[in-house]
């Protein structure tokens, strides 16, 4: 995405040369700062909303503004502006760098020089910036009516397209001045379903990093609109969820979430620093089955969790989490590095310009094992199945839940009746001794999942193969 | 702020005249100017400082029955024209909706200064009286040694000023602020930890709770959970801690909305006039409480706040609209739009006669809530599924912290069953209600 002639966004499009950075970033550390960083956005989105079979309404937004950020030890200072005359970026520097309360230091910050590399992980040959507006509305349009078209029990369809286009710079005081420009597109598809007074919901979608081919070669706008009507019509004949500890099977794909709530963000390194996570004093010990490794991988192609550069940045790193389930690795972004003595693996991410920067994660998913996922199933002589999945959460002490929007009861190693939604209940380290069985069919999630941490959303991946767990409780009513 | 208000006015203004010269029928827009301040505060140093401005203009066309947004936080009066023309050139390209359209000029105006939105308290408060109560906040909870970690304290305040110019002739603007005190901790070992917070948030800074009771609260409600049980799979009456009735009040105010009601996204759709719940039960929606945090003058079609009855002694009364879906639903706007949808004013339950006390007292077994974990809210159907921390009541008395289970109902169900309702209503927040006590869930555990 980054044209090699164009000039560098921080001239192009918030009209500042590397001297006014390096000045700014100067005027920042002149409270004795120990780093000091800027972080330029400006971001263009697109939105077609389609419901009561019509193109309600579009909308478009602009969002450009800069952050500033100094920390001198533990303590960190930030300031924010979407007025970017070199006066205003000034004050908003001044402001950053009133944390820090000293004598400047006595060494200006280096020259900045343009480190920003060719390769691209985002893989677009329509770009959607580019596409006519009629274009998108074909796509939901599209989407729309095949989930309408599925099945008559179907009462109401809704699809929604956004892409957005966000160029960023980052200028600091380590001399680094690097920039990136990031696609994202989305495509969503919600259809209810009616029979007898009785109605249920169904939900499908994709995008990522990509262009509009990705509807065309990848993931088609009928697939879209298909699978959501599907799930909510087969929801219209699906009982109530168990309630109660049973053996679980996941579901390839979607299932990640599991290990997105029970893992990944307990080891992202600001929990670790500040020992509130139930990790914090496990480094290198066995909190898990030997059947269990996972990663986190911001370098997938085209994938919704990838970046060429994390947003303070770093170029990301594949990262080892857990391995046969034994902790060896952590999330980082700068702040907690630099405290902790780490290694940076690229995992310090910010919503936008106004927010700082946090450890996150990407694209988290769980290595494939050897076991058949037949045999997974057939294992089971009574249980539950998480067919498909619509988000959790997890607090520092491992406690965590996932949301299951359909799954299906396993009787002697069969899946048979369609079941409701229910939340799933357990504590990490309980639940990851019990990952007793490992598929080898690794699948990935919907393109289109957020992960909201601190009041900070971005876009992640999750993925796993077919799991296996001894027991977890199960909140159905029945 | 004050000095460039005019500015905004005038903005707003001119933006829509350029609409209206640009080939849109109606147009409207709204800009708001924010003032940002927040403190972390952990282990006694500040860990992060956030002092910030921003602005952000919205509007919206109407061409042909066609309706297109826009946005921007570049308020450079060229980009703000190119994103009008762009706006009326995609409003071609939709599709005519009958029912688009903004509503009309109202006669009322609701005078904004009575309502009390502005704290000059607020706004005159120094970087360190506001640093020092979030310093002083963490401190007095970390001299409990039950306290094992902190998430660190954090003071908060805004102000913020917004305009709404529409090319109907309405102009509103007026000034808020809020303020906000808190205190995250943990008590117990590494492998044993519970963990809980408790906040102020207020409009006026003599209204927040002292530090000294933030941190009596936080402490109490954290400890409160060491060594919790896990309990065995079964139905019980729940009682909702007013935190707790909090998120109940939320998924409902989902399903009373006019948008959910035409999307046919909520159960509550067709049951407008019928009972919904029992009779102990009333819903209110009201935009006019003077200085609290749902209170506004107007919504986002200009229309002057005002008191919804939503449900009346068990009765659906009114759905929540927009002008929009009032008009689709042939009702009433009742001055909840916001933005492109609709959101609650101050939308809480009624408070009843008992005390928080007697409800407990009153309950042979039991589960009292006082956290979840996830979502599993299903405005569909009704039903919900979370996971849940509580404690348990024996013979009407707290007997022991419970964890690691979820419980699971359905919202009409819930409000058919509720058995008591507590006289413990606060306005924390928007959207609230006091202690309710729910006949039976189903309580997963072993």
């Amino acid at each position: 995405m980054n044209k090699p002639n164009a000039p560098p966004p921080y001239v192009d499009h918030f009209g500042l040369s590397p001297a006014d950075l390096r000045s700014v970033l100067g005027l920042a550390l002149s409270s004795g700062g120990d780093f000091a960083e800027i972080f330029m956005e400006y971001r263009t989105y697109d939105f077609i909303n389609m419901e009561e079979d019509i193109i309600k309404e579009t909308a478009e937004a602009v969002s450009i503004g800069l952050g500033i950020r100094v920390i001198r030890g533990d303590r960190t200072g930030f300031g924010y502006t979407n007025d970017l005359s070199l006066d205003k970026v000034r004050k908003t520097a001044q402001t950053a760098a009133a944390i820090a309360r000293g004598k400047a230091g006595a060494v200006p910050p280096p020259a900045l020089r343009d480190r920003t590399r060719a390769a691209s992980r985002y893989v677009v040959r329509r770009p959607a910036h580019k596409a006519s507006l009629s274009a998108k509305m074909g796509l939901v349009r599209e989407a729309y009516a095949a989930a309408q078209a599925f099945d008559k029990r179907i009462a109401k369809v809704k699809a929604h397209y956004s892409d957005s286009l966000k160029h960023m710079c980052i200028a600091n005081s380590e001399g680094l001045l690097v920039h990136d420009t990031r696609p994202m597109v989305k495509l969503v598809c919600v259809a209810i379903s009616e029979k007898d007074g009785k109605r249920e919901s169904g939900y499908w979608g994709g995008g990522g990093r990509v262009g509009l081919e990705y509807f065309r070669d990848t993931l088609t706008p009928r697939r879209i609109g298909e699978e959501a009507a599907r799930e909510a019509v087969l929801l219209l004949e699906a009982a109530d969820a168990p309630a109660g500890e049973m053996p679980i099977v996941l579901a390839p794909g979607h299932s990640g979430v599991l290990i997105h709530e029970a893992v990944g963000h307990l080891l992202e390194a600001d929990f670790t620093r500040k020992k509130t996570s139930v990790f914090w004093n496990k480094m290198g010990k066995k909190v898990g089955s030997p059947l269990v490794t996972i990663y986190d991988d911001p370098t997938i192609p085209s994938f919704r969790g990838s970046y060429n550069i994390d947003d303070e940045g770093t170029p990301p790193r594949k990262t080892l989490l857990i391995e046969k389930g034994v902790i060896r690795g952590l999330l980082q972004d700068k702040l907690s590095c630099r405290l902790m003595r780490g290694r940076l693996t690229g995992h310090g991410r910010r919503q936008d310009y106004s927010c700082a920067p946090i450890p996150r994660m990407a694209n988290t998913y769980i290595a494939a094992g050897d076991d058949a996922p037949e045999d997974i199933l057939r294992s089971v002589k009574k249980g539950f199945y998480v067919a498909s999945l619509s988000g959790g959460q997890v607090e520092d002490s491992g406690k965590f839940t996932f949301s299951v929007s359909l799954g299906y009861l396993i009787e002697d190693g069969k899946l048979t009746a369609p079941v409701k939604q229910a939340t799933l209940i357990g504590t990490n380290i309980d639940i990851l001794k019990k990952i007793d069985r490992v598929g080898s069919d690794l699948e990935f999630g919907l393109q289109t999942g957020t992960c909201s941490k601190d009041g900070q959303d971005v876009p992640v991946t999750d993925g796993c193969p077919t799991l296996r767990i001894e027991k977890m409780t199960v909140g159905g009513t029945s | 702020m004050k000095k460039e208000a005019p500015t905004l006015r005038d903005l707003a203004e001119t933006l829509v005249a350029f609409a209206r010269t640009s080939g849109a029928d109606e147009a409207d827009v709204s800009v708001s100017d924010g003032y940002e301040f927040n403190v972390d505060v952990r282990k006694g140093r500040i860990e992060q400082l956030i002092e910030a401005g921003s602005r952000v203009c919205g509007l919206r066309v109407i061409k042909d029955k066609k309706t297109a947004f826009a946005s921007s936080s570049d308020l450079e009066m060229g980009t703000l024209k190119r994103l009008v023309r762009n706006a009326v050139r995609r409003a071609e390209l939709g599709n005519p909706d009958e029912f688009a359209g903004l509503a009309p000029l109202s006669k009322e105006r609701v005078d904004a200064v009575a309502l009390k939105l502005y704290d000059p308290a607020v706004a005159g408060l120094d970087s360190k009286t506001k640093i020092g109560l979030a310093l002083a906040t963490e401190r007095a909870a970390l001299r409990d040694k039950r306290i094992t970690n902190s998430y660190g304290a954090t003071f908060a305040s805004n102000e913020i000023r917004s305009v709404l110019a529409m090319s109907n002739g309405f102009v509103g603007e007026y000034e808020q602020t809020y303020c906000g005190l808190g205190v995250g901790l943990q008590a117990g070992d590494t492998d044993n930890r519970v963990e809980d917070s408790w906040s102020s948030s207020k409009r006026h800074f003599k209204d927040l709770e002292s530090p000294e009771a933030i941190a009596r609260k936080a402490v109490e409600r954290t400890v409160r959970q060491l060594k919790p049980r896990k309990v065995k799979t079964q139905n019980v009456p729940v009682i909702f801690e007013p935190t707790q009735t909090a998120w109940l009040m939320g998924f409902l105010f989902g399903c009373v909305t006019g948008t959910a009601v035409y999307q046919k996204a909520t159960f509550l759709e067709g049951k407008l006039g019928r009972r919904v719940g029992n009779e102990r039960l009333t819903v209110v929606d009201d935009g006019l409480l003077p200085g609290e945090l749902g209170t506004h003058p107007f919504d986002s079609d200009g229309m002057p706040s005002r008191r919804t009855v939503v449900i009346e002694r068990g009765v659906l009364k009114n759905y929540l609209c927009n002008y929009y879906a009032a008009r689709k639903l042939r009702l009433k706007s009742t001055g909840n739009a916001d933005g492109n949808g609709v959101g609650p004013n101050n939308f809480y339950l009624e408070a009843g006669t008992v005390s928080h006390k007697d409800i407990i007292a009153g309950t042979k077994r039991g589960l009292i809530l006082i956290r979840t974990l996830g979502h599993g809210l299903n405005s569909v159907t009704g039903d919900i599924s979370r996971g849940a921390f509580g404690l348990w009541v024996e013979d009407g008395e707290v007997a022991y912290p419970v964890s690691e289970v979820t419980i699971s109902g359905n919202l009409g169900r819930i409000l058919e069953g509720i058995e008591a309702i507590g006289s413990d209503l606060e306005f924390h927040s928007p959207v609230t209600g006091p202690t309710v006590k729910v006949a039976e869930m189903t309580v997963a555990g072993e």
